[in-house]
């Protein structure tokens, strides 16, 4: 790189070094200066919120007055906020685990099936809503869930099966679990394909083929040869459907916007409705804080992964 | 591993059944639907074709959200191609560098990825309404370039990381500099890697909500915002929920059907599985 350093210099002389690591660092100001300058920001206003969840702002004025941790006391006294906590945990548990479970035997089903056609058909299939935003899959599910003129109640009456019929979205004890079948829908596809690149490694696909010539059956190979070797990812897969369920929002608010009562509602909706709508700006501060370190807790192991793969 | 099995077979068929009816029934309703008067949807013959296909309801439709469209056509062209390039500069360097500076800001790039909306959007308004950027385009183009571009860096990162080093090595001794080995080696052999992140960004932006929804004002109002508000504001009229609904996501399903092979591959990349 140095290409104006003669060859037969012994040593380099300070003014050389020194221009050097000029050199060096003009170069790492192109490459990273705009991406640092973009992160600055980020972490600023990430810095900022907590701040602000500290501050007494309440209504529509900016208020930076210091408050302690009041904000915090009356936010984890409301009921609300614990309805929404349980409702996480539900997205989090329900939302992740099933969708796994399932792209797992839909992803073994593909690489075993011999169907001509059928594996490139169905990863089309199930795979078009990653396309598609959870505002228009709302709006489609809306209309399906609809209870008296909706598609499922009425292909159910069709049929004759109006025992099966359901309030869906409308039933305070079941509606999130509606909500959360439009995320598994949505994010099935996504599943598979990150699951089946996982299978296809070399010395996989070997021990699967002594497996089979040991007279091991597909099921046995499927949970003791395969899912203990495709562990990254696996672990890969959750930690992006966790965060995804953590931070769900639109599925809410186009579907049933909390209700029926606060029985939907989740943090990330809580925030959105205490901050811009009751303007309870430092309690929505608080709320995004605590679902910041859900988050982060949640991103770690993904984190040292990622960290591990990046500079192995 | 292919299996001649019958068992199997049959599991693919039933598979195959299941799955085809709760991803095509959906798609299949919605287009029926928007091609209805609202007289017969209230006849509840959903799976029925009219009996007079109302194309109308697309020109209304469209009449109605084509504002929207037309803004966040903008608002994601741009955000998109200014984070591939601040993206495919930094995950350049975060790629091709190891030091423990590049180690620590990879791990800040990586909690900025998945950084939650929430904890940032009061800040955001805060800023986008003093400094009026809010009444423009570039508040939410702004918005979208600070929380897209770790995004971007990562995933030109993790193909940069798959590309072989001895053509950079080898113009490295030529004395090229690291920018120009940057500018005119790797980026014309990485220009597949930067359309799967393009896609992949385009779509994020397209089909986010929650800051349009807070950050976007009459005038620059995106899509998904629009398509919520049709639906709440012409609740029984479901066939021009979902007309509008399909005429907003055409582009990104566009990229999806005829560019599938770009899309999977930047989704995997996001995976971090190259």
């Amino acid at each position: 790189m140095e290409v104006d350093i003669p060859q037969d210099t012994p040593r380099e002389t300070v003014r050389q070094r020194a221009s050097r690591f000029g050199s060096r660092f003009l170069e790492g100001l192109i490459f990273l200066g705009p991406l640092m300058f973009f992160l600055i920001i980020l972490y600023g206003m990430l810095i900022w919120t907590i701040y602000t969840s500290f501050s007494a702002w309440s209504g529509t004025r900016p208020n930076y007055e210091f408050a302690g941790i009041k904000w915090y006391n009356l936010m984890f006294g409301l009921d609300r906020f614990w309805v929404d906590v349980r409702n996480n945990l539900q997205w989090l548990v329900l939302g992740v685990v099933p969708t796994v479970v399932i792209a797992l035997f839909v992803a073994y089903l593909l690489e075993i099936g011999s169907i001509r056609g059928s594996e490139s058909y169905i990863r089309t299939l199930i795979l078009y809503p990653v396309a598609m935003s959870f505002i228009v899959t709302g709006t489609i599910w809306s209309w399906l869930y609809q209870p008296d003129r909706g598609v499922f109640n009425t292909i159910l009456r069709g049929i004759g099966l109006d025992s099966l019929t359901s309030g869906f979205t409308t039933n305070p004890s079941t509606a999130t679990l509606w909500l959360i079948v439009i995320f598994i829908w949505q994010y099935l596809g996504f599943s598979v394909i990150i699951l089946q690149s996982s299978f296809r490694t070399t010395e996989l696909q070997e021990m699967i083929e002594a497996a089979t010539v040991d007279g091991a059956g597909r099921l046995r190979i499927l949970l003791e040869v395969i899912v203990p070797n495709i562990r990254s990812g696996i672990l890969v897969l959750v930690s992006l459907l966790l965060i995804s369920t953590l931070k769900v929002f639109d599925i809410v608010y186009i579907v049933t916007f909390g209700g029926p009562g606060y029985s939907t509602d989740v943090l990330a909706f809580f925030m959105f409705i205490a901050t811009f709508q009751q303007h309870l700006v430092a309690m929505g501060a608080a709320l995004g804080v605590v679902i910041f370190l859900m988050a982060f807790i949640v991103v770690i192991p993904y984190t040292i992964y990622a960290l591990r793969k990046w500079f192995e | 591993m292919r299996s001649k099995n019958l068992t199997v077979n049959i599991l693919v068929v039933l598979a195959l059944l299941g799955l085809s009816i709760g991803y095509l029934l959906p798609i299949y309703v919605m287009l029926m639907t928007s091609l209805k008067t609202p007289a017969e949807i209230t006849q509840r013959t959903y799976l029925i074709p009219s009996a007079n296909l109302q194309f109308e309801n697309y020109t209304t439709a469209f009449r109605l959200i084509f504002p929207s469209l037309a803004n966040s056509t903008l608002i994601s062209f741009a955000v998109t191609l200014m984070s591939l390039f601040v993206g495919g500069l930094g995950g350049y360097y975060l790629a091709r560098t190891r030091s423990t500076f590049v180690r620590i800001l990879f791990v800040l790039v990586g909690i900025a990825l998945y950084l939650p909306y929430q904890v940032i959007l009061i800040p955001l308004v805060q800023i986008m309404a003093r400094t009026r950027l809010a009444l423009t385009h570039f508040g939410l183009i702004a918005s979208y370039l600070v929380l897209n571009v770790p995004l971007a860096s990562v995933l030109m990162g993790t193909f940069f990381l798959s590309i072989p080093r001895e053509l950079e090595d080898a113009a490295e001794v030529d004395g090229a500099s690291k920018v120009q080995i940057f500018f005119r080696i790797v980026t014309p052999i990485s220009l597949p890697a930067y359309a799967s992140v393009a896609i992949i960004i385009f779509t994020q932006v397209w089909n986010e909500f929650l800051l349009a929804l807070t950050l976007s004002t009459p005038l620059t109002t995106t899509i998904q915002v629009k398509l919520a508000e049709v639906k709440g504001s012409y609740v029984a009229l479901y066939n021009l929920q979902m007309a509008a609904a399909l005429i907003g996501v055409l582009i990104p399903l566009g990229f999806f059907l005829l560019l599938g092979k770009y899309f999977i591959r930047g989704i995997l990349a996001g995976a971090l599985k190259g």
